[in-house]
């Protein structure tokens, strides 16, 4: 082969090599624009980390602007208007998300369960249950959509849906939902003894007691029932178990248990009882009861002189407004002025304090709730145990 | 590293020269519209430089141009999308 014709061949190399100079050195420079990039994401996350919000918005809507690519920018922002309250903001960032072309499957069906989270947090919980349905059917993200939607049922009261997604979340997952399922079951016995389906909210007992053997609340109302319909021997036992499954829940159960003791005229069995609650527990509510039992049946002067007995080994203050009032005849003169004083500050004292805590997320509740109203878990609200409160 | 690409270039001048020097005599090209001479070296030379700048400005236009297309198609279906 004639050499010169191999000279031919050198053009289109220099070509090649001008050409792919050109691709690496551009590769180069947007690598650094990454790196800007990066640096001003740290700094968007910093100022999230420091509760700076508007600053943080600010770094994350100036890198989606000149950046259309960073899908998790999006996401973070989106959460980012989301927790602001700016919900609508959230939600047009997500459908744009959504509608965008290009993204991966994976990367959209995040953003789906995102726009849901916004439509939720917008109310619009008719638009989020069919997304979050539409995410259960597709099997994508599956099990955080069955949560979404089994928390818009509870807030509906639609139990029974309630139920039927908890049971597919456990066999999704493999995870125990049962104690749940137990109190959507009572809920819905709730339900029906209001409606004077007395029948119905049995059943729903049983169903409680087939999810959950030990559940508290499915014995209170099992003893709730059997107490209107003058059954006092079953609503008796049905309270004691209840005592039994978990005994935080004395100061619950013990007036409407008492009360059946008092209707079925076994004062005698309700002390033995209380006596024997008292070794266990260590609030001041049975002390409480005892005390009002004694005063019913021995008098006054035994109630005081166990009442003060007791309050040595468990001071609480509930316990002393009692001894207070018990012994308010008794005094005259100056010494009542004192003690009118004395009563006020306690009941003072007694008024802003909360009783009940969550024991997941620390809302402090003056009532009891079987659902704490902040972190939405069942029967995670307990009575406290302090001087001023149980 | 930036001394080494320094060393490479000076050899290719060098070699560049060399071989120009050596092929100093005079061809004669026809263009179809002109006809010209040059020393056979010049025009190697100048031949490799032109293919190196168009491949170089080639590449350029080409990641350039997919960039605002890209961009430009974004635009739309938001635009769409937020309307
Ligand atoms: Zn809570």
């Amino acid at each position: 082969m004639n050499p010169i014709w191999l000279l031919a061949l050198v053009p289109p190399l220099a070509f090649a090599c001008g050409w792919w100079l050109a691709r690496r050195s551009h590769v180069k420079r947007s690598g650094e624009r990454v790196n800007e990039l990066s640096s001003d994401y740290f700094r968007g996350l910093n100022y999230l980390l420091n509760e700076e919000q508007d600053k943080a918005l600010e770094v994350f809507l100036r890198l989606a602007e000149y950046n259309r690519d960073t899908v998790e920018t999006h996401l973070a922002l989106g959460n980012l208007f989301r927790k602001r309250g700016e919900v609508d903001r959230a939600i047009r960032l997500h459908q744009h998300l959504v509608s965008r072309q290009g993204l991966s499957d994976e990367m959209k069906t995040v953003a789906l369960l995102e726009l849901g989270e916004d439509y939720m947090r917008a109310g619009l919980l008719d638009r989020a249950e069919t997304l979050f349905s539409d995410l259960v059917a597709m099997d994508a993200l599956a099990p955080s959509a069955l949560r979404h939607l089994i928390a818009i049922y509870q807030h509906e009261r639609e139990w029974h849906k309630a139920i039927d997604h908890a049971r597919r979340l456990e066999a999704m997952t493999g995870e125990d939902e049962s104690a749940m399922i137990a109190q959507f079951y009572c809920e819905l016995a709730e339900q029906s003894r209001q409606h004077g389906a007395r029948t119905e909210a049995r059943d729903y007992v049983r169903d409680a007691f087939a999810c959950q053997e030990n559940c508290v609340r499915a014995h209170m109302i099992a003893g709730r029932l059997s107490s209107e319909d003058g059954e006092l021997e079953q609503a008796i036992a049905s309270y004691e178990a209840a005592i039994a499954a978990d005994i935080a829940f004395v100061p619950e159960i013990l007036p409407p248990l008492l009360n059946c003791y008092a209707r079925s005229g076994q004062m005698d069995r309700a002390e033995a009882f209380l006596r024997e609650i008292m070794e266990r527990y260590h609030g001041i509510s049975p002390v409480l009861a005892l005390t009002r039992l004694y005063e019913g049946r021995d008098g006054e002067r035994t109630a005081i002189d166990f009442l003060t007995g007791q309050l040595r080994k468990r001071p609480s203050v509930r316990g002393l407004m009692a001894l207070i009032d018990a012994t308010m005849d008794k005094v005259s003169g100056e010494a009542r002025e004192n003690y009118l004083i004395l009563r006020d500050l306690t009941r003072k004292l007694l008024e802003g304090q909360a009783m009940y805590r969550c024991s997941r997320c620390g809302f402090g509740a003056k009532a009891h709730h079987w659902q704490c109203p902040s972190c939405k878990s069942w029967g995670t609200v307990r009575p406290i145990h302090g001087v001023a409160n149980e | 590293m930036r001394l080494i690409a320094i060393i490479f270039l000076l050899l290719f001048i060098a070699a560049g020269v060399v071989f120009g020097a050596l092929n100093a005599d005079l061809a004669s090209f026809d263009l179809g519209f002109a006809q010209l001479s040059l020393p056979k070296g010049g025009a190697m030379l100048s031949a490799v430089l032109l293919g190196w700048i168009l491949g170089g400005i080639t590449a350029w236009l080409g990641t350039s141009l997919g960039h605002r297309r890209r961009r430009r198609r974004e635009r739309k279906v938001e635009s769409t999308t937020t309307a």
